[in-house]
Parts: C-alpha cells; structure tokens; sequence
C-alpha cells in the first residue's frame, strides 16, 4: 500500500474531490428517494387521519418514533467524539474521520428533531412549546438542547468546511458547473490569509470546547426524559451515564461503517487506512465493554433484588416476549462486537465493518427496549383495558415514517458526500506538509 | 345394557346442549335491537327537559347507539306538538328543553305524554317510545331539634290551585361531593311517611365544605313511574371550611410555565445564555471573516489597478 505523505497536494486534492454518482450511487440514492417517499406518503395519512393510524394507545404512547429518536440522538453524539475529543486530545490520526463524524452528527440531529415532530401528531403545536412551554419539563430542556446541539454542529461543520471550499472554488474545471454558485455563496469570501486562518483556528477550538458539554447535555436531558418519570426500567440514577456511553457507542459503530462505505465506494484505501480501523476498533472495543458495563448495572441489580412491581417488565425482557431481541441487543449489538474487536485481525477493515453494523442494528433495538416494555409494564394495575393494550406492534405507517426517517438520514450523508469532500482535502494537505522532514 | 343407557344420555345432552345454544343465540339476535326510552326531568323545580336514550344489547351489556335522528312530541305525534328535533350523541344520548311556547299548554294539564319517534335509518326499523308524567316539584328543608340536624323532602303534585305532598314517594337525600352524592344518613334511600315528608337525620359531621363550610344538599326522585326524575339542592353550612391549599400558585417544580422556580430560572437562563453566547460570538467571527475576505480583494483589485 502507498503512503499518502508521499502524495502531491494536487494527487490528494484529486483524490479527494466529490464524484459523481455512479451507477450504484444513483441507485443507492434511487432506493433511499423511494423509502423516504413512502415515509412522507404515510406521514401525509398520519396528518390527514391523526395518531390513530399508529399502533400507539393508552399505555404504549412512546412507541417506534420515539425509540428512533433516541437512536438518533445517541448517533449523533459522534460528532463530538471524533471531531472536538479527538481535537482537544490531539489525536494525530482523526483527520479521515472527523467529517464522517460531523455530517452523521448533523443529519441525524436534524432527524431527531423532525421525529419529534412527528411523534406529536399535531404538528403545528410545536409552536406552543416555545409560546407556553414550562421550563420545569425535562421535554423543554430537550427542545432547548437539541436545537443548540444542531446549531453548534451546523457550525462546527461549516468553520470545518471553509478551506475545501476555496479548493472546491480552484477546482470548478474538474468539478464542473453544478454547485459552482453554491461553492461561490458559502465561502468565496474564504482566502486563507493568516489572519482567518487564525480566526477559524480559534472558532473551531472554541466550538471544540462547548460541543462537548452541549453533546453530553443532549443525551443526558434525553435520558432524564425517561429517568425523571417513575416507571420500572426508567427509575434509574444511572441513565444519564448509560445513555451517554451507549450514544458514543453506537456514534463510534456508525462511523466505523461509513468509513468502510466511503472507503470501498470513493476508493479511499489510501486515506482512511487499515491504521484508522485498528485505533477506532480499540476505541469501539473500549466503549462496547463501557456499555455493556452500564446495562450490566442497569438490569442486574434490579433482576438480583426482583422488586414485584418490576418483575413482570424484567421478566419481559429475559425470558418473556422481549427476550429474543433483549439477548439480540446485548449479544449482537455488544458482547460479538467486542469479541470481534479484542483480536487484531477482528479490526481489519471487513471484519470491523460487520462489528460496526452490529452495533449499530443493536443500538437500534436497544432503544426499543429502553422505551416499549417499560410501558406495557406500569406500576399502577391496568383496569379495564382492552387486550390489545397489552402488547404494541408499530403499525405500517410507523414503520414507513421510521424507515424514511433513516432513509432521510442516508439521504442528508448522501448528497453532502457528492457536494463536498467526506475527507478535509485542506486538513489532509496540511498533515501532510507538517509531517514531511524539513 | 349399560353402553345403551350411555347413549341415551350423551344424545340427550347433545339435545339439552343444541336447545340451549339455540336459545342464548335467539337471545343475543333478539336482544340486537335498537331501542329508543324517554325520560322526563325537572332540575330545581324550573325548565323540565326531555331525555332520549338509544341503545341496543350486546351479549349482556347495552350499548349507545349513536347519531340516530328523534323527534320529540308533546302530547300528540303532530307537528304543532314538536317540541324539537335532536341527535343522539356519542352516549347515546340527547335532550331537549320544553320550550318556551309550550307554557300555556304545560301549565293547562296536569299530567303530559311525551312521544319520541325516529324514522328507519341505515335498514334500522323505526323507533318509538314515550313517557307519561304528573306535574310534581320537590320541595327540600332542613330541621333543628335539640341540636339533632335533619334533612326533609316532600314531592308535590298540584290539586286545583294547591300543591299537595304525596306519601309513599321513594326518594334520595344526600351532600353533594365531587363524584356524586353522599347519603346524608345509613340509609341509601328514604319513603316519604303518610304526610308525604320523607326525612333524615343529618350524620355527615366534620364534611369538608367550601371555604365558608357551605355543604349542598341534594333530594332526588329517580325514574318515578308516575313523576319521572326531580332533583333539588339547597345550600347549608353544616360542613367544615376548608382553605384550598394554596401552594399550586407558588414557584414549583409541579406549577405552570410561568411559575418557574427561581433557582431553576438562574440555572437555565444562565446555560442557555453562556452556550448561546458562544453560538453568537462564532457567527460573529464567521462574519468578521467574510469582511476579512472581502477586504483581501479590496486591497488586490487596488494593487492590481
């Protein structure tokens, strides 16, 4: 394999530059439109008839939507992670993923806004949370945190970006005429003088440094969500911590699987090296065992003392209805992952990709279970319910408007990665340069 | 001998098992009427009203039958008699007040025929019911002997120009709670004596009131064959006052939006602010940086030319 700092700036400024979608792009991209479409047609029968369509009742009023966002919440908690972590730790190596991370951050932050929306059924009653919302509600401060979390990752993006812009700019010959004038709106004014230079590095370490609290807020209020109500499984003081470690597990695994992606597809090898999988590995190894840990505290000592108002939802979960995709999450989603990850040949690029895919289809399901059984399982006895409202099965318009959202999320990574380079060409440039011998 | 006798009783219980299923399901079929009641009410002695009912029996419960078209009637099914048209609602139920036209009427008879009917709707056979009522009022009073409270109540039907107590009524007196009443003695139900007064002594002590003690008493007749349902209240201050506990208005964690504690005000104005500020500050220097880059050719479009 070459060494990319043997490469010339323009090798890797053409390495680096969007492509067109090729015939599989068009329809990797044909196959996400027609998901997304069947999503908003469902979301159209959902507003037109209202939240009867879904499965959703008395009990389960927290269903498919809501687990969702909270995926999307935790994967998004990534841009943190590789990009102001690994920046203020000076990380030498973070330089291929931390634009993977950012647009995954963003997209899926974006997402977990629109799901919100979504879960609520009237959508033009979002307003009133911002004209008489309560302060003292745990779904304000999400409402706060999210929209702060997305604003900053916009930033963090975009002060990211600037550079490749200007390279985007030189390069409109190679890259044609479509996104030209949009190159040219968003930083023509980029010249890459000292003084911006300057300017730009202090922005980025200044935004480094608030993401990281704001990304652990996101999570934590989202856990706070649940853990502010008193319900079995959700009574925990542990679920701030669990849910922030689970979010920089299943962010690490989505970002293992997109580097592999954009590795494969854009012919990457050279710049996102088997080196990049190996530490991400360790990483992904290290937070599979933080993880499994948290659920280790989460569901053992409460299956030790087997409280009678919680057995039935731990019973649920281990031996009951929920079991298979309990054990599926926890085995699949963690403890394979980390038996795949422990091994030096298990972080080889293939290997690593089956890991990351793993953890993310486990984390989804986890979600699932964080928020289903504890609501088919209430403290308080069900009276005079009817049958149905003891079991919950997402409808097909749930699983249309879930599957779009995810389709959304594909879509949004998609376009940017045909817009812009999904590798900082500037960044990876600079690298290069300082590492040569002076 | 003993297989033949077997047989006999497994073919009889076959038999007794068939009759009986066939009964219970001509039962539930029968039962899968609709049927229309009427109910005649008069609340405080003033504006009576009419109620009607549609339901139909499924297994062994009634349900409302909704949005089935009635018209009601005073006396005679004739259109000068209409007291009015309704639907009935998602209770199966709906009503109408006699109206104001019909006072010289009302005030003429002593006893009144209400006829409800309901043309075929949707297959449905038509539907009629009616009710036949006296002219009653309820009349409600409270006693005071040797510091013994009582409660009494006596249902009047009008003879000539007077109002007549009538004996032997079965009625209900009790203290208006927030999920209904609550007999006033043991007794669930209290008859009115030869002279027409039903009564009751007063047991509910140390009841919680309105702020002033204030407890309502309520005498009720219920579905009377011959007066239907009257229902009287009268205001007493026999109970024990109570002060709304006040606490719901203060700053909590459990009040409204803008009631916000103070501390959690501090908390989150003082984040929103320090985060927000850093966002403001960054758009600032992506601005300043767009200045700086237009500067930049400024100066080279000056140096050029």
């Amino acid at each position: 394999m070459e060494n990319p700092q043997k490469f010339s700036p323009e090798k890797i400024t053409s390495d680096l530059l969007p492509q067109p979608f090729g015939r599989r792009g068009k329809l990797w991209t044909a196959a996400l439109l027609l998901v997304a479409l069947i999503g908003a047609f469902a979301y159209i029968q959902q507003l037109r008839k209202g939240l009867v369509v879904t499965n959703m009742g008395d009990y389960v009023s927290w269903g498919i939507y809501i687990s969702n966002f909270v995926f999307f919440v935790a994967i998004s908690l990534v841009g943190s992670l590789i990009t102001a972590i690994f920046r203020l730790a000076d990380v030498p190596w973070r330089t291929p993923l931390t634009r993977i991370s950012e647009i995954i951050a963003v997209s899926a932050i974006t997402f977990a806004a629109l799901i919100i929306i979504v879960d609520m059924g009237r959508p033009e009653r979002m307003l009133y949370l911002f004209l008489h919302g309560r302060l003292q509600s745990p779904i304000m401060w999400d409402v706060i945190v999210i929209s702060t979390y997305f604003c900053t990752s916009l930033l963090l993006l975009y002060i990211t970006l600037l550079p490749d812009i200007k390279i985007m700019i030189a390069a409109r010959e190679k890259l044609g005429t479509p996104f030209a004038k949009f190159y040219r709106w968003l930083g023509s004014f980029w010249k890459g003088t000292e003084a911006q230079e300057k300017m730009r590095d202090k922005s980025i370490t200044l935004i480094c440094i608030v993401i990281i609290p704001v990304a652990f807020c996101i999570h934590t209020v989202t856990s706070w969500l649940f853990a502010t109500t008193y319900r079995p499984g959700w009574d925990s003081t542990n679920f701030g911590a669990y849910f922030v470690s689970g979010a920089f597990l299943v962010g690490a695994g989505g970002v293992v699987v997109a580097m592999y992606v954009f590795r494969r597809v854009y012919k990457l090898e050279h710049y996102i090296t088997e080196r990049h999988f190996d530490k991400m590995g360790k990483i992904l190894v290290m937070l599979a065992l933080l993880y499994l840990y948290f659920n280790v505290n989460e569901y053992l000592v409460p299956a030790f003392k087997m409280k009678k108002d919680e057995e039935a939802h731990l019973q649920a979960l281990f031996t009951g209805d929920f079991a298979p995709l309990f054990w599926f999450a926890i085995i699949v989603g963690m403890i394979i992952p980390i038996f795949i990850l422990v091994f030096p040949k298990g972080r080889k690029p293939n290997a690593m990709f089956a890991a990351g895919v793993m953890v993310v289809v486990g984390a989804w399901f986890k979600r699932y279970l964080i928020v289903t059984p504890t609501l088919l399982h209430p403290f308080l006895p069900k009276f005079d319910a009817p049958a149905r409202y003891s079991h919950y099965f997402p409808s097909w318009q749930e699983w249309a408007i879930t599957s779009g959202s995810l389709a959304g999320v594909l879509l949004i990574i998609t376009f940017f990665a045909r817009v812009f380079p999904i590798i900082s060409i500037y960044k990876t440039i600079t690298d290069h340069d300082s590492e040569l011998p002076s | 001998m003993t297989a033949n006798y077997h047989h006999k009783i497994i073919i009889l219980a076959s038999l007794l098992l068939a009759t009986a299923t066939t009964k219970l399901t001509a039962q539930d079929s029968a039962a899968a009427v609709t049927t229309l009641s009427v109910r005649y009410f008069l609340p405080e002695n003033k504006l009576p009203y009419i109620e009607v009912n549609t339901k139909k029996k499924v297994g062994r419960k009634f349900d409302p039958v909704t949005s089935v078209p009635v018209n009601i009637y005073f006396n005679e099914p004739a259109p000068a008699n209409l007291l009015g048209k309704v639907i009935t609602g998602k209770d199966g139920l709906a009503r109408v007040f006699i109206p104001a036209s019909f006072k010289s009427a009302w005030d003429s008879l002593s006893e009144i025929k209400f006829i409800a009917e309901s043309d075929s709707i949707k297959g449905e056979p038509a539907l009629s019911g009616d009710v036949t009522v006296r002219k009653a009022i309820l009349v409600i009073d409270t006693t005071n002997a040797d510091g013994v409270r009582g409660v009494t109540a006596q249902l009047k039907e009008r003879k000539g120009a007077d109002w007549v107590a009538i004996k032997d009524i079965e009625m209900k007196l009790g203290v208006k709670r927030m999920l209904g009443n609550l007999s006033v003695g043991e007794a669930d139900t209290y008859t009115a004596d030869s002279t027409g007064l039903a009564s009751a002594e007063f047991k509910r002590d140390s009841l919680a009131g309105d702020s002033k003690g204030n407890l309502v008493l309520v005498a009720r007749v219920e579905d009377n064959d011959t007066y239907g349902n009257l229902v009287v209240e009268k205001s007493v201050p026999w109970g024990k006052g109570v002060i709304a506990d006040t606490h719901f208005w203060h700053r909590s964690l459990w009040s409204t939006g803008n009631r916000v504690p103070v501390w959690l005000l501090f908390l989150a104005i003082s984040i929103i602010a320090g985060v927000w500020g850093v966002i403001i500050y960054l758009i600032r220097q992506v601005i300043k940086m767009k200045k700086m880059g237009k500067d930049f050719d400024a100066a080279l479009l000056s140096r050029t030319t």
